[in-house]
């Protein structure tokens, strides 16, 4: 290791852990108020938002609860339930914390959410079916699911996308109306849909600083920033918090201030598959020694890329569209065909020198053909990648002499290209 | 020119490799790593030096590499076991595009492109299955000595299917096929081709290009090396010590480095 490198911390990205705490205290004490509460896998939480309920998506309370340090306990207590370690921790967390509540197994009290009146089970994998059965079997929670299939194929598309419409048409906003006794609110729907679309296009300048070399933020500061573009989807404060960022990457740019101390990075790099939740300042001290800075990634690039395309004015359509659609496809890039057409353009893009293939241990969608992805990539345009693995939230799948000598050898690689 | 030392610390075994300054091995030690890796790595750098005749102050660079490469207090830099077995085999076969390296608690496949260098490689450092340890534990349950286990391969009559891939359900796989009457022998030859299986389709996803050099400590057991050119149809380079590939290629990464420095 040659200079001594060190993360510029950002000032504006400790300004989204109140938004978050807020987020999460309105959605534990939503009962108390009277309210209802939704749980969503897939992009159906937009249609909880629009009736006003509260709505906590999957993915999001992994993140959340690998933020507050809460991910290890509640695991524990879905393990001790029965639950396998292989399954999805995403599955076996929500599982865990039902369990803990029913049982009254004391857990970090703000890891805990009220039991829904609905779950949408948008199913993207068959885990998301298992985890909506464990809910209904285990919990008595009412389940709607839907189906959200696979596209290998563009020209799959356009009917694939029409079957995906007519179940939010003809299935889960008239199931929405009948929970929440009243008429679906297409007008609110559309209302967070144009905070969306100004969240996403200030976000996507944010982007453009990706591409400064040296870079000036990092996946790491993008992954604490999503939640505007995710689960906080039509707060205001979302876009007042971009707005921030993106002012501060502007002044680091004038002031020549990179991401990384002293003079910004050696090695630029591609994430795929999940972001580790529960271990980002765990990963990001493995690579800032190194000079390295992950600074693109399949999962972080899902939430919306193109706001052009959001029309506020055609909800429904539109949010069909931008996971369906011909130009916004987001479910594409779950077939291994849509990553390899991804990471191609986020190579030539932000200047890419090495992928780092994260596989989650129990995760059963995003490993899909990492191995071939790689050899396809390296073929192409001659960038090494290598596979790490690990989970998002669950320590017992970590191995950190493994990842740091397969980090290693992926610097090796590049630094013996570069000769 | 200056004399360097690689040090391979793996998991089982440390190696240690002198390199005079013309690239020429003075000398070079494999001992078993132990529990104390810091020490298992001052004592093999001591026996290389012992046998070479040389003192500690003759070694003008230091490169550790292996799993417990942070633990060699001399070293001057660190690099991967991958870049320092591929350097390793390319330097004895200059013609080598795919090194299968088995070692006492791992294995890999690394794939080498035409000036030598990495191109991509898979490891398998999960769990025991297919390694150096694997076979050991095997040679236990069937009361044999680890040394006998190649030989007994080539006796090998009938063929036995041995189908775990976890070392403990493999272990009482064996016990329970000894009690229904298998040879030895027999046996030992179904054990060399399940670590065959595991280690071709290491190899299917790095991809094969010949010519593939055979390094790691099982690499000294024929059967094994049998088991694996006839599962992948293409015979193997096995270097005459096997076991300090590694080492070797972390030498002569020592070596340059030190060139560089001086140059
Ligand atoms: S996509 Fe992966 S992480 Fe998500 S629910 Fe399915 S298995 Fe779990």
């Amino acid at each position: 290791m040659d200079a001594k490198y060190k993360v510029n911390r950002l000032q504006t990205t400790n300004e989204i852990r109140p938004l978050v705490d807020k987020h999460w205290a309105d959605l534990r004490t939503a009962k108390e108020r009277g309210e209802l509460v939704a749980w969503a896998s897939g992009p159906s939480f937009i249609f909880a938002y629009a009736m006003g309920m509260k709505c906590h998506f999957m993915a999001g309370y992994a993140a959340y609860c690998g933020g507050i340090g809460a991910g290890e306990e509640v695991l524990k207590v879905a393990e001790m339930a029965g639950d396998l370690p292989e399954t999805c921790s995403y599955h076996r967390l929500h599982m865990g914390m039902g369990e803990a509540v029913a049982r009254g197994i004391p857990i970090n009290p703000q890891a805990i959410l009220p039991m829904p009146d609905l779950m949408v089970a948008g199913r993207l994998c068959p885990e998301m079916s298992h985890y909506a059965e464990g809910l209904h079997r285990r919990f008595g929670v009412r389940v709607l699911p839907i189906d959200l299939p696979a596209v290998v194929d563009m020209e799959d598309m356009p009917r694939i996308r029409e079957f995906v419409y007519r179940q939010f048409k003809e299935v889960v906003i008239p199931t929405f109306e009948e929970v929440c006794g009243k008429p679906f609110d297409y007008d609110r729907m559309s209302e967070i849909l144009s905070v969306l679309k100004k969240v996403a296009t200030l976000r996507n300048q944010c982007w453009e600083f990706f591409k400064d070399k040296p870079s000036r933020w990092t996946l790491w500061d993008y992954g604490v920033s999503i939640a505007p573009v995710f689960y906080l989807m039509g707060n205001p404060a979302g876009v007042a918090y971009y707005e921030k960022l993106l002012k501060e990457l502007q002044e680091r740019r004038e002031k020549g201030i990179p991401a990384i101390a002293p003079d910004g990075e050696k090695y630029r790099l591609y994430w795929d598959g999940w972001l580790p939740w529960a271990f980002l300042g765990k990963f990001m001290r493995k690579f800032i020694p190194h000079g390295a800075v992950v600074l693109c990634g399949r999962y972080p690039w899902e939430f919306f890329p193109h706001p052009e395309l959001i029309d506020p004015e055609h909800p429904v359509e539109t949010w069909a569209d931008l996971y369906y659609g011909m130009e916004s496809h987001l479910v594409y890039t779950f077939s291994p065909k849509g990553t390899v057409d991804l990471i191609g353009k986020l190579i030539d893009d932000y200047s890419l020198d090495g992928l780092i293939m994260f596989s989650s241990k129990t995760c059963r969608v995003m490993n899909l053909a990492q191995p071939e992805v790689i050899d396809v990539l390296d073929k192409k345009y001659g960038i090494p990648g290598v596979i790490v693995e690990g989970d998002m939230i669950d320590s017992a799948m970590i191995s950190d002499a493994q990842i740091e000598t397969r980090l290693q050898a992926l610097y090796e690689m590049i630094d013996s290209r570069r000769r | 020119m200056a004399v360097v030392a690689g040090v391979d610390v793996g998991s089982l075994c440390t190696k240690t490799v002198i390199l005079d300054g013309n690239g020429k091995i003075l000398s070079y030690d494999i001992m078993r790593s132990g529990h104390y890796y810091k020490g298992a790595a001052e004592e093999s750098i001591e026996n290389a030096l012992k046998s070479a005749g040389l003192k500690k102050g003759d070694i003008s660079y230091t490169l550790g590499t292996g799993y417990g490469r942070g633990a060699v207090a001399e070293a001057d830099a660190e690099v991967t076991e991958i870049t320092c077995h591929a350097r390793g085999a390319a330097r004895l076969f200059p013609e080598v595009h795919t090194v299968i390296d088995i070692g006492g608690q791992d294995s890999k496949v690394i794939g080498i492109g035409d000036n030598g260098r990495v191109t991509n490689f898979v490891m398998n450092d999960k769990c025991a299955a297919g390694t150096g340890r694997f076979l050991e534990v095997m040679a236990l349950a069937l009361s044999v000595d680890i040394g006998e286990m190649g030989d007994l391969f080539f006796a090998s009559k009938e063929k036995v299917d041995v189908s775990s891939m976890c070392t403990v359900f493999a272990e009482s796989e064996v016990i329970s096929l000894f009690a229904r009457g298998h040879k030895k022998a027999d046996i030992a030859a179904g054990i060399a081709h399940a670590i065959a299986r595991r280690i071709m389709g290491m190899v299917g996803q790095v991809g094969l290009r010949e010519k593939v050099v055979m390094s790691g400590g099982v690499a000294k057991n024929a059967g094994v090396v049998r088991a694996i050119e006839e599962r992948i149809e293409t015979s193997l380079l096995v270097p005459h010590e096997p076991q300090i590939v590694g080492a070797f290629g972390a030498a002569i990464i020592a070596s340059e480095r030190m060139s560089a420095t001086i140059g």
